[in-house]
């Protein structure tokens, strides 16, 4: 035993000393539970019950880049149960009746909400005021049914910004089975879609607790002496980098088609200033329950009014991806900014297959920029066979297709960039011809872009192959006052060379200013703008219109793209569409620095 | 393997045994008003888990102590691959994989853990020719500890994974390091909980200087203390402050669940009522209304003690402790009398897995300690901590008997 430090008597005695020590702690902890507060626990135990609310904190606002707010809270009731109190006979039928909602549905919404059978469990929101009225006077007729004051999510803006701004809904079991969330319980409510479900957890803040004394007839009897309540903490408030006027105006430019969608981006840092889909649905039906009826004919809608476009349309891009294809060619030193290709015939023979030009008469001879400005598509074929499929899909790469752009909202589709790779799963090793590049050179073919991911490659080329990332939160306030503001950062580099920029550059300006320029009615003398139109061919009909525009040329602020789904040439509908936003951007920035203008000469 | 069955410590047995009864009669008074004849028929299969925890001690007393302390590591390293299929295979219940299934039958593959656990340990510790204080020494039996910790804590089990830090240092300290140790290796984390303010943590960092300077651990021992106190308490502020408020709860109710009171803190409430409102002599067995109205949760298993409160009062919770106290006081003599290593550390942690499991338990019970889903050693409902709990008894016994062997 030479090599122990304490010699085992002592180890024995220390233990044993432990041990009798712990058993006063608790005999003397079961003492003061049984003989110092048995009269006032056995009061509580014999003629209470403790209820234990949640207190529900407000959800946290959302504001548009200036301040004005898109999604509010408003006070609303909630019908809720307790269902240890519930006698089955009285309580459900006399519910039924006013509520509206047949037994077997009120049984089917407790079992979901119920965390507990002593704790209320909300069976329908929003309900009227006479609703609660009736309630309050008739108790008696309602054993176990009680009311409480919700605030219910109000979208302001409704049909206009519902496709980022998402909803609210129920937690579900899938939700309870994630488990991101500590506080989650059943019942509650959690963001479902959109901004809504990517910032939960900053946005709902934290449940704070009331411990109420419930006599044992069901009144409340005010709060639990035994233990003080937990107060909530708020949500925090989100300031949006959209500015609604804009956004207004692409929700009413789109109006008058069928289906459509809108992206407008600031290229300087990436700020998603507006972004709609058409057609789209009222994020407000969704807080209270919404009718099995209802949502049917939603999700079997052929224009597909639950599709947030902007991030999950895919659509094969036409016209607006030769920017690619050019620099692409350009950077591998295929041509330069002076070589002209065999000239537009209005058609181009590959193989045994005539692939057309869209402009029957044919280009002539073209350099590249004025090809881009024409849009010419037997230019692009033959720079397409040039390039090869995997050279021109390695630059399609690069410039951000085919990939999430990363944009803080959730479920954005990667849309699709295909290869030698995919080609061969796809028909078989060797079973594809090499004809398939001439179509992706001008963006028809297998390739699919999401109108962000476009958006954001015009992004880069009005911002000197910067790109930064895509993003619609701009700042969060914390309801203890701190505040964190988002820092855009650079998402990555367009592959091209300030040489190959200046082209590509040229043939944005020509497409409007050129003489034969493919959206040359977009001129103005207001302002300088470019773009590129795309007419992109589909399965499911009619042409889709495209329009990517930028302005103003000199210093790009804004980049707006556009599609118009089945309506046709991209010059005739998508054009003239993003000219109107874009208009309403610089007359927006025209009223504000006329403002600061007169501010200054009103100083003496 | 014949036994003189005079010999056995019947008292302990028998102590062990009534534990066991009383459990078996609370678990039946807990469920007795349940709804579905499966819960009310709770108490029976204990009793047939009962049965099964019997034989398990039958068969380890007959055992020689000498096979388990050769295959001590094999045990350990086998229970080991059972923890890690437990996380590949085993069936989601309440949120955490813990369990196997097979059919009805649950299996905990934890609970299996601390008891090779308990042998391994016990063995590197007898054959150690390390001395107490070697860093080499605490870190291999750090190490066997941490790995099973870190599988168990993959599945979230804050309680169990304490249960193995216990063993750890009951057996430091068994084995000859000095408690001042075991203090000043736990300081950091006390440094932790004393950053939350600057002045208490100001306070209790000049307390544990004044405590190096009288005990004199040893220089390089003393440096690291230190170190790690200041990175640990200089960390904390740093970290915390930059948190969100809704984030800070997020911490605090992982620690403490009794925080979130609509899950943990609400059951708390109701026990300590159900406890407080038996008085002295209790409302009388099938009697408690806290536990008949359904108001205690989790009452046959992790609030097993507040059933006996409200239905036997102060006398019966009071016997209930003294009988665990017994069975610790024996446990602890035969630990010191034993002249085997290997037996004596076995008893020892054996008593560490059951004191800690008691008094987390039995605190949590009266509101004191956090809910952790410790169950109560012999008196709650469950299979195999039960089997598990009659082992440890069956090693304590076997110990006893053969106390004089080396």
């Amino acid at each position: 035993m030479q090599r122990y430090g304490i010699p085992l008597e002592r180890r024995e005695k220390i233990s044993l000393t432990v041990v009798f020590i712990l058993f006063l702690v608790l005999a003397g902890g079961l003492t003061r539970l049984q003989i110092l507060q048995h009269p006032e626990l056995a009061k509580q135990s014999e003629n209470n019950r403790i209820r234990v609310v949640p207190i529900v904190p407000p959800r946290g606002l959302v504001t548009d880049c200036e301040g004005r707010i898109i999604i509010d809270n408003r006070p609303s009731y909630t019908v809720a149960v307790v269902p240890a109190e519930v006698s089955p006979n009285i309580t459900l039928p006399n519910l039924s009746a006013l509520l509206g909602l047949d037994t077997t549905e009120i049984r089917k919404r407790i079992k979901k909400n119920m965390v507990s059978r002593y704790q209320p469990t909300p069976v329908k929101r929003d309900v009227e005021f006479e609703t609660v009225a009736i309630l309050e006077e008739q108790m008696t007729r309602f054993p176990g049914v009680t009311y409480q004051m919700e605030q219910v999510r109000q979208y302001c803006e409704g049909l206009v910004a519902e496709s980022f701004t998402g909803y609210v809904g129920e937690v579900s079991q899938q939700d309870l089975k994630r488990g991101s969330v500590v506080d989650l319980r059943l019942g509650s409510m959690i963001g479902k879609k959109g901004l809504e479900k990517q910032n939960d957890h900053l946005l709902r803040g934290w449940e704070g607790t009331a411990y109420l004394e419930v006599a044992a007839s069901g009144q409340v009897l005010g709060p639990f002496e035994g233990k003080h309540k937990i107060a909530a903490v708020a949500g925090a408030n989100i300031t949006l980098t959209i500015d609604i006027d804009l956004q207004r105006a692409c929700a009413a430019a789109l109006d008058t088609f069928c289906c459509g969608a809108v992206v407008a981006l600031d290229p300087r840092n990436g700020e998603v200033l507006a972004m709609a889909s058409y057609p789209g649905y009222d994020a407000n039906i969704f807080s209270s329950v919404v009718p099995e009826s209802l949502w049917q004919a939603m999700s079997g809608d052929t224009t597909h009014p639950l599709l947030n476009r902007p991030l999950n349309g895919k659509y094969p891009p036409g016209s607006t991806v030769k920017f690619v294809t050019v620099g692409a060619t350009l950077e591998e030193g295929i041509i330069n900014e002076n070589t002209t290709q065999k000239p537009c015939t209005g058609g181009f023979r590959f193989g045994n297959r005539v692939f057309h030009c869209w402009q029957p008469g044919g280009h002539g001879s073209l350099t590249a920029a004025h090809a881009l400005e024409q849009s010419c598509d037997i230019f692009m074929y033959q720079l397409g066979l040039k390039l090869g499929i995997d050279r021109l899909s390695r630059y399609f790469a690069l410039c951000g297709f085919g990939r999430p752009t990363g944009i803080d909202l959730p479920g954005e589709s990667p849309g699709l960039n295909p290869n030698s790779v995919y080609y061969d799963k796809r028909y078989g090793e060797n079973q594809w011809t090499r004809g398939l590049v001439l179509n992706n050179a001008i963006g028809q073919g297998e390739i699919l872009v999401t109108p962000l991911q476009l958006a954001q490659f015009y992004c880069g080329l009005a911002n000197n192959g910067v790109v930064y990332q895509p993003h619609i939160v701009k700042l969060i306030s914390f309801p203890d006052g701190q505040e964190r503001t988002l820092q855009p950062h650079v998402s990555f580099t367009l592959p091209f060379s300030p040489k190959t920029m200046r082209v590509l550059r040229d043939g944005i300006r020509l497409t409007v200013e050129g003489e034969h320029g493919t959206a040359r009615n977009l001129k103005n003398k207001r302002y300088s703008i470019g773009g590129k139109t795309g007419t992109a061919q589909n399965p499911h009909g009619e042409n889709h219109s495209w329009f990517v525009g930028i302005a103003p040329l000199e210093a790009p602020e804004i980049v707006v793209c556009a599609i118009v789904e089945n309506a046709g040439h991209g010059s005739e509908v998508a054009a003239p569409m993003v000219g109107k936003i874009i208009a309403r951007y610089m007359e927006k920035k025209s009223a504000r620095s006329g403002l600061s203008m007169t501010d200054e000469e009103d100083k003496p | 393997m014949t036994l003189n069955y005079r010999v056995l410590d019947w008292k302990l047995i028998g102590a062990v045994l009534l534990l066991s009864s009383i459990g078996i009669l609370l678990i039946m008074s807990a469920q007795h008003y349940a709804d579905s004849d499966f819960e009310r028929t709770y108490f029976l299969r204990q009793l047939i888990w009962l049965t099964i925890a019997l034989m398990v001690f039958a068969v380890v007393i007959h055992l020689p102590l000498r096979l388990f302390d050769f295959s001590a590591y094999l045990f350990y390293a086998v229970s080991l691959g059972l923890l890690v299929l437990v996380l590949l295979v085993g069936t989601m219940r309440l949120g955490a994989s813990r369990w196997f299934s097979f059919g009805p039958i649950n299996l905990a593959p934890s609970d299996i853990v601390k008891l090779t656990l308990v042998l391994a340990l016990a063995r590197f510790f007898a054959y150690t020719k390390l001395p107490p204080v070697s860093k080499r020494r605490l870190a291999l039996s750090g190490i066997m500890m941490i790995i099973p910790v870190a599988l168990i804590l993959k599945q979230p089990d804050l309680g169990t994974s304490l249960v193995f830090f216990v063993i750890l240092f009951v057996l430091w300290f068994w084995s000859g390091l000095q408690p001042l140790y075991v203090v000043l290796i736990l300081s950091p984390i006390v440094s932790l909980v004393a950053a939350s303010h600057w002045l208490s943590w100001v306070v209790y960092f000049a307390v544990l200087l004044v405590f190096l300077f009288l005990f004199r651990p040893g220089f390089l021992f003393g440096v690291i203390t230190v170190v790690a106190n200041l990175a640990f308490g200089m960390i904390t502020p740093f970290v915390w402050n930059r948190l969100a408020d809704y984030q800070k709860l997020r911490i605090l109710s992982f620690l403490d669940p009794g925080r979130d009171p609509r899950g943990a803190g609400y059951q708390i409430i109701q026990s300590k009522i159900a406890i407080g409102s038996g008085g002295i002599w209790g409302k009388g067995f099938l009697h408690g209304s806290q536990t008949r109205l359904d108001f205690l949760p989790e009452r046959h298993t992790d609030f097993v003690f507040s059933v006996l409160g409200e239905e036997f009062g102060l006398w019966g919770a009071l016997l209930v402790l003294l009988l665990f106290t017994f069975v610790f006081y024996r446990a602890v003599r035969i630990a010191a009398r034993c002249r085997s290593r290997f037996a004596s550390n076995v008893v020892m942690g054996a008593v560490a897995i059951l004191l800690f499991q008691f008094f987390i338990n039995v605190g949590m019970a009266l509101g004191f300690m956090p809910v952790t889903g410790l169950a109560l050693p012999f008196v709650s409902y469950g299979g195999t901590s039960l089997v598990l709990c009659w082992a440890l008894i069956g090693l304590i016994v076997s110990a006893d008997y053969h106390w004089q062997e080396y």
